[in-house]
């Protein structure tokens, strides 16, 4: 059993056709989502097509949805993740035998420290961690879950959680460490 | 709570306690007021990092996507009231009798139609078939 899910309303009016609702849930959610999918893919288009899926799957689970089994929230992070890891996937499946040089764009030292380079250079470390430890930091920093939720989305313990984590920040401090010298 | 796991801790979950596992925080606290040097040393080193991950941009939904994906949900459902409005009510009611009969002739005298079943069947009906009127 769980508290009670702040979202389970808005569902029971989706099932019964309000639009009103579906517009409520699309405004709360769609940030999230996008913002999810964004961190673990790196790629607009790609976040965008993950969120549009994810609505699809919300859309059909509404009549379905089971009060009191799972909060709603961890389904749908569990589903947009889903959704980015069969991307990964393809990518990888696609990918050569011989992959890209990775770019160094660490900064030169006549660089401008512009946020946006910050930016830049956060999502290129990011994008370097093994995927499950940028799913832990993603949830657990940017998506804000707590350990037990976050540890659920992932199917796994809140031990292995924060392993995943302290690995994952650990290869971040590294990666960022000119940045966090400033 | 040791030095060793508030350490860990932090490095796990960052430089906000108020962000680490629940059941933590307050031992966590202890610890600090206890230790303020080395919670303050543990705590900066986390809080840079922290400050660099907050400097990826936020993903914003564009208003394009965010009707797109309005426009997907399911389409409002037909409801009864709608479909018995005065109008309506009539045409239903007449094509239910006419039903009723033309089963009742069929069978013969000897068969009934329970009202249960009977308001079950109409229950079953797809109103989605069914042409508005008025």
């Amino acid at each position: 059993m769980v508290a009670v899910d702040p979202d389970e309303e808005l569902l029971i009016r989706i099932a019964d056709g309000d639009p009103a609702a579906s517009r409520a849930l699309v405004a709360r959610k769609l940030p999230r989502i996008l913002g999810l999918a964004q961190r673990m893919l790196g790629d607009k288009t790609e976040a965008e097509d993950v969120a549009q899926e994810a609505f699809l799957r919300v859309w059909r689970q509404a009549p379905k949805w089971r009060p009191g089994q799972a909060r709603f929230d961890t389904w749908l992070h569990r589903v947009s993740l889903n959704l980015c890891y069969d991307r990964l996937r393809r990518r990888r499946e696609v990918a050569t035998d011989d992959p890209p040089e990775v770019v160094d764009d660490g900064p030169a030292p006549d660089r401008g420290l512009e946020a946006a380079d910050t930016g830049r250079r956060v999502g290129q470390a990011l994008a370097q961690l093994p995927d499950r430890q940028r799913e832990a930091v993603v949830l657990c920093h940017y998506q804000e879950l707590g350990n037990i939720e976050a540890a659920a989305v992932m199917g796994v313990t809140v031990e292995a959680l924060e392993s995943l984590l302290s690995r994952g920040r650990r290869s971040l401090r590294t990666a960022l460490a000119d940045l966090m010298e400033r | 709570m040791t030095k060793t796991r508030f350490k860990a801790l932090a490095e796990a979950y960052g430089a906000e306690i108020a962000g680490w596992p629940a059941e933590v925080r307050e031992e966590a606290a202890l610890l600090a007021a206890a230790d303020p040097a080395f919670a303050q040393a543990v705590l900066a080193r986390e809080s840079k990092l922290d400050a660099a991950l907050d400097a990826l941009p936020r993903a914003t939904a564009s208003s394009t996507l965010h009707e797109r994906i309005v426009a997907s949900a399911p389409a409002p459902r037909r409801r009864w009231r709608l479909w018995l409005a005065p109008a309506g009510l009539g045409a239903a009611l007449a094509g239910v009798a006419a039903a009723g009969l033309l089963l009742g002739v069929q069978l013969g005298q000897g068969s009934s139609i329970s009202p249960e079943a009977s308001a079950q069947a109409v229950a079953d009906l797809d109103v989605s078939t069914v042409p508005e009127v008025g």
